[in-house]
């Protein structure tokens, strides 16, 4: 079962490793290096996860967030924080996030939540369908 | 015991209908009508003996006065009885009634202040969207200006940027309202608990520890999974720990804990922090209710927490003691 995610992170070594390890698992991942990439991207294909960094220089991760559930409602987002800060968390769950990763990741752990989380896209999709 | 949410625990799908089918029921039951039901044999003798051996004793009368005057001393007991009985019985439903009507009328209200509110946050997000934009467009053309006529405008971009400020403050509580007021349908899957709250703890412990705060977890290694939506679950146990958060002082405590009964899965947040008042205790789940400082809380938190809760058929309650701590409980059904 294939998985669209797309990883959206600034910090050029975490992302390197990340598509590497996924690679592992056959699963292609795509990246974007900031929230202005992550919208263009999202524009041009349709995403099951993404991973989000909280942390961005330019548009930050929140207000990325918010953007994707107006463009994307179905499409579900883990959130990335390198600081375990509880305001930017809060903000993050209540604006529809699916989860929260702290860093540094432990990959099994994000590997478990991306399925969760497409898991719940498919779900909400079929329900989406049957109720239209 | 801890005491239930003062709004009434209802089936996502009659949120707005309150008055209607199943709180009929619910009323007709706590006033009694029921009772015909269950007890109709037992109500006719309670109304038909004591005529009845009146009746007898009128009868007795012409016979032996002894006997006339037992039967009446019975007759008389009986009646005592039954009238004892109804009496206990009234008094029952009609405190069940009153129960209920507070209940009905604070949901209700409940209800009411939600749709305002987001009918509120609807028609001013735009202005607020506008005014945003013009102070940005006037910090721009201010900024020109100054390098036009290298006159210094600091008191002028000073005050755009609190304009600002307050403008993001705005829009900050709208969006929250609107995000709120949304009708979210639960998405359920197979949640580990204990894992979602091991995750959020791990969210609040940085800054509980710069309080000095210990965050303490007991989950069972046994838990059941649960059925039930997994991000809105995180919602619910992340607001609850912020207040506990917010609500210990420095050096307190703070316990997470799970356990499964009977179809049932409990969570607790205690906090032995400052506890809630009892004039405050019937009015934390109603939305903007909130002691703290301007600026700081908007109180939609347990209001919030309180209708994820519901959505997911489950039940939230507080236990408090000014001074000792708090409990929040969320029970949800596996
Ligand atoms: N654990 C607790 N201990 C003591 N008081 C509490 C606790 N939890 C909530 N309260 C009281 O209930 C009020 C409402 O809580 P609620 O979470 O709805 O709003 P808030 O925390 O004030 O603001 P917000 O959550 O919107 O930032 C709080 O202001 C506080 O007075
Ligand atoms: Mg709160």
């Amino acid at each position: 079962m294939d998985i669209n995610i797309l990883l959206v992170d600034d910090e050029n070594d975490f992302v390197e490793t990340m598509v590497k390890r996924f690679g592992i698992r056959k699963m292609a991942i795509d990246s974007a290096k900031s929230g202005q990439e992550a919208l263009a991207a999202l524009a041009t294909k349709d995403y099951d996860v993404i991973i989000l960094d909280v942390r961005m220089p330019g548009m930050d991760g929140l207000e990325t967030l918010k953007l994707i559930r107006e463009r994307a409602p179905l499409t579900e987002v883990i959130m990335l924080t390198g600081h375990a800060s509880l305001e930017a968390g809060m903000q993050g769950m209540n604006l529809g996030a699916y989860d929260y990763v702290l860093k540094p990741a432990d990959f099994d752990d994000l590997l478990d939540k991306v399925r969760k989380a497409f898991e719940r896209k498919e779900l909400n999709a079929k329900a989406r369908k049957q109720g239209a | 015991m801890p005491r239930p949410a003062s709004k009434e625990p209802e089936s996502g799908s009659d949120r707005q209908g309150i008055g209607q089918g199943s709180d009929q029921g619910m009323l007709a039951r706590a006033t009694g009508a029921r009772l015909w039901k269950d007890h109709g044999l037992l109500l006719w003798a309670h109304f038909l003996v004591p005529p009845v051996l009146a009746a007898l004793v009128v009868a007795a009368t012409f016979a032996t006065p002894v006997l006339a005057g037992i039967l009446a001393a019975i007759v008389l007991g009986i009646a005592a009885v039954s009238a004892r009985a109804l009496m206990i019985r009234l008094s029952q439903t009609e405190e069940a009634r009153l129960a209920l009507t507070n209940q009905l009328i604070q949901s209700q209200k409940l209800a009411a202040i939600g749709e305002l509110s987001a009918g509120i946050a609807h028609e001013i997000n735009n202005p607020i969207a506008i005014i945003a934009q013009e102070g940005e467009w006037a910090t721009h053309l201010i900024g020109e200006a100054e390098k036009q006529c290298s006159a210094d405008f600091a008191e002028v971009k000073d005050s755009l940027r609190e304009v600002r400020a307050q403008v993001d403050r705005c829009k900050n509580i709208t969006h929250k309202l609107l995000d709120f007021a949304r009708k979210r349908e639960p998405v359920i899957q197979d949640v580990d608990v204990s894992r979602i709250i091991e995750d959020m703890a791990r969210l609040v412990d940085k800054e509980a520890a710069y309080k000095n705060v210990t965050l303490v977890r007991s989950l069972p290694q046994d838990l059941p999974k649960l059925r039930t939506d997994a991000p809105l679950l995180r919602q619910v146990v992340l607001n609850l720990m912020t207040n506990a958060l917010h609500a210990v002082s420095e050096g307190g405590r703070i316990e997470a804990s799970a356990r499964a009964d009977n179809g049932f899965l409990e969570i607790s947040i205690t906090d032995n922090g400052c506890g809630i008042a009892p004039e405050n205790i019937d009015k934390i789940f109603n939305p903007f209710f909130t002691t703290k400082p301007p600026g700081q809380g908007t109180g939609l938190g347990l209001s919030m927490c309180h209708t994820l809760v519901t959505g997911m058929k489950g039940e939230i309650c507080v236990d408090s003691k000014p001074g000792q701590g708090t409990t929040f409980i969320v029970r949800l059904p596996r």
